[in-house]
């Protein structure tokens, strides 16, 4: 019989923790975690299997982070850049600083803001219970960040994160986000994964979670580029308080297997969320997406949107949970999700799941399979456009969807430019 | 010089609801070079539009007897993409709305379709180019600086449709229904910009159906399409004619036994 994970990791739990200077309340609630992992089931997801990715079994959480060639910055005030869990840039603008925002590594806010992160720190929607993942997320975690944005303060500029995942080097990448936007604030926070080198097989686990509190106002970004040899648990959640807001653009471009799982409660009366994720696969790998909206507040709202394109023989697999719970009157569930098939080895499936548990609703949902839009194609072939540059142009129209959202044009340009080197690749034989 | 010929081409289309190929052109004969502008003008419903989808390769038009050749090269087996780097404009009725795609990216696109990888248009030409054929048809950077199409009114995308011929300058264009949905303001603006690729180096072929266009781009040639043929050609008289006397009455004194589709 295999060690358990207790007996494998309590010690070196024990001795992060203390080399980090954790306070005792977090050291004990990763070694709670350690101990509920051995118990607590994987989490499930309609037609997503993942368990021959062995996410639940980690190799090498506290390995050092080795130095890493460079990395091209983006120049801004406000940014945050991560070496697995050695931060690199952690760059905060005196304005914002000296009106209360905080942008740090999570061991220095544990250090300094113990009691904002303790309030929060997996305690508003998911928690150390829910699955297997997240209590080892927890009970690892060796990288992450702390955002906060205090009372009716409306940040203008752009908070930015990079996190780097060393795919040279043999380290589980265990990383924890915590965003939290107080009473009646505004911001807009962008994230940014990505893999340098990809020489060894790993395992990522990432928590990612954004408490919108009420009358609060989030626009959050992302943009996930895991290289071909990482195997990705990623969980985002949010929780949205009265009359606030939380919308979603995410970008899932990775080029290994990505199992997410973007939930959003919304908590409070007239809360708000535009859950909007668009994915490219590409080779053999598997992406599964199960992005959730539960509505409990009275007249919330709750949209999703999913496009993704598939090619070679890839696989995409969106679903798209809408459930609204009884006594969220006059709330609104909508959810739309589309698959391009580009390749007949590709396998696509996008499946609407609506849980309806209220009379006094509007919901709806669409949901489709389907190929390139030969009226488009005809359109920019019509102007001496090759096919296959018109197909990317058509393919980043469907896309278009989560990059029109993203506020930045540098990391617009970013996107886009993934976009098509996936692209470029995909479209090899 | 360039020339265009269309030669007996019959042309079908498969009906969605039955599956079977309806005929729509029925042997049409055109010869058209640079340096000259022609209208075809006629009914609704009588195959002027899929002339020029035919012309510019459009799958979803099969052409079952003719052919059409570009400088007496066939072109029926040329993919679209080929034949526009070939020389080949069509400004269409509906254009489509891509998100994502700026007009300026696109543009660029279609520019450097046509030059060798090592030779891409420079930026700056590029940017010189623009600013100039914007300034004939009155548009701004705005404009350009959106998304394809996206969100334009009628008469803002037939001026991106020839924004785009004013960019690309083809050897022949084909303009279906630029006028349709255009005020006489806007109508003007879109015939100074067709006007302004007049020369040796262009021929365009104009479908309209009426003669109010081509007061503004006159053209050399008028033909007459009724019933997937060409009934008649002239100058630009014969569109006056037209416009005097109705399609029922020219059908009527040529005798052609073809039904109208807005005759009661």
């Amino acid at each position: 019989m295999r060690p358990s994970l207790k007996e494998n990791y309590l010690d070196q739990v024990v001795d992060f923790a203390n080399k980090n200077e954790e306070p005792n309340w977090f050291s004990e609630l990763r070694q709670d975690a350690l101990n509920k992992s051995a118990d607590l089931a994987l989490p499930q997801y309609e037609k997503i299997n993942y368990r021959s990715w062995r996410l639940d079994r980690p190799k090498a959480p506290f390995a050092e982070d080795e130095n890493i060639s460079d990395v091209t910055l983006p120049e801004t005030d406000n940014l945050l850049v991560q070496n697995g869990g050695t931060t690199v840039v952690s760059k905060l603008s005196d304005k914002l600083a000296d009106k209360g925002v905080i942008f740090t590594d999570i061991w220095t806010a544990l250090k300094e803001y113990p009691d904002l992160v303790q309030k929060y720190f997996l305690n508003t929607t998911i928690n150390v219970d829910s699955n297997k993942l997240i209590a080892l997320n927890l009970a690892l975690m060796n990288g992450g960040s702390f955002l906060y944005i205090p009372k009716n303060l409306k940040v203008e500029e752009a908070i930015q994160a990079i996190y780097i995942q060393n795919g040279d080097e043999k380290k589980d990448y265990n990383h924890h986000v915590l965003v939290v936007a107080d009473e009646g604030s505004e911001v807009t926070y962008l994230e940014n994964y990505l893999s340098n080198g990809n020489k060894e097989t790993n395992i990522a686990n990432i928590v990612v979670e954004v408490v919108a509190l009420d009358n609060s106002n989030v626009h959050f970004s992302a943009l996930d580029q895991f290289g071909s040899n990482v195997s990705t648990y990623l969980n985002r959640h949010g929780y949205v308080g009265n009359d606030a807001r939380l919308d979603w653009a995410i970008g899932s471009m990775n080029d290994g297997h990505v199992v997410g799982d973007f939930g959003t409660e919304l908590r409070g009366e007239g809360s708000h969320t535009e859950a909007k994720v668009v994915a490219i696969t590409t080779s053999d790998q598997v992406q599964g997406i199960d992005t959730k909206v539960t509505n409990y507040g009275k007249h919330s709202i709750g949209h999703i949107l999913q496009h993704g394109v598939i090619l070679q023989s890839s696989t995409l697999t969106f679903n798209g949970v809408g459930h609204i719970v009884k006594g969220a009157r006059g709330s609104d569930s909508q959810q739309e999700s589309r698959v391009l098939m580009l390749s007949r080895k590709a396998r696509g499936d996008a499946d609407p799941i609506l849980l309806i548990d209220e009379n006094d609703v509007t919901a709806g949902h669409a949901a489709s399979v389907g190929r390139v839009n030969e009226d488009q194609m005809y359109y920019l072939m019509s102007r001496g456009i090759d096919e296959k540059t018109a197909q990317r142009l058509v393919i980043r129209g469907f896309l278009s969807s989560v990059i029109t959202e993203i506020p930045e044009k540098e990391v617009r340009d970013r996107m886009t430019a993934m976009i098509e080197r996936k692209l470029v690749n995909g479209q090899q034989k | 010089m360039s020339t265009l010929e269309v030669k007996d081409l019959h042309v079908s289309v498969v009906d969605d609801e039955n599956g079977k190929g309806q005929e729509i052109l029925k042997g049409v004969n055109l010869t058209m070079s640079t340096g000259e502008i022609h209208a075809i003008m006629g009914p609704n419903g009588t195959g002027k539009s899929t002339l020029s989808q035919a012309i510019m390769g459009n799958s979803a038009y099969k052409v079952t007897q003719g052919d059409i050749l570009f400088d007496g090269k066939s072109i029926l087996e040329m993919p679209v993409d080929e034949r526009a780097r070939a020389g080949l404009f069509l400004a269409m009725q509906y254009p489509q709305e891509i998100a994502g795609v700026t007009n300026v990216e696109f543009m660029r696109a279609a520019i450097n379709s046509r030059r060798a990888d090592d030779d891409q248009i420079p930026i700056m030409e590029f940017m010189k180019k623009l600013d100039a054929k914007q300034e004939i048809l009155d548009m701004t950077d705005e404009m350009s600086e959106r998304y394809l199409n996206e969100g334009f009114s009628g008469g803002e995308k037939k001026r991106n449709e020839i924004l785009q011929l004013l960019m690309i300058e083809p050897k022949f264009a084909i303009l279906d229904e630029i006028d349709s949905g255009l005020d006489i303001d806007a109508l003007k603006v879109v015939s100074r910009g067709v006007n302004s690729m007049r020369g040796d180096n262009f021929g365009s072929l104009i479908i309209t159906h009426y003669q109010r266009l081509l007061n503004y781009i006159v053209p050399d040639q008028v033909h007459i399409m009724m019933d997937g043929r060409i009934v008649k050609s002239g100058g630009p008289d014969l569109a006056k004619k037209l416009e005097e006397e109705g399609y029922a009455g020219l059908r009527d004194d040529l005798n052609i036994d073809a039904k109208l589709t807005d005759e009661i």
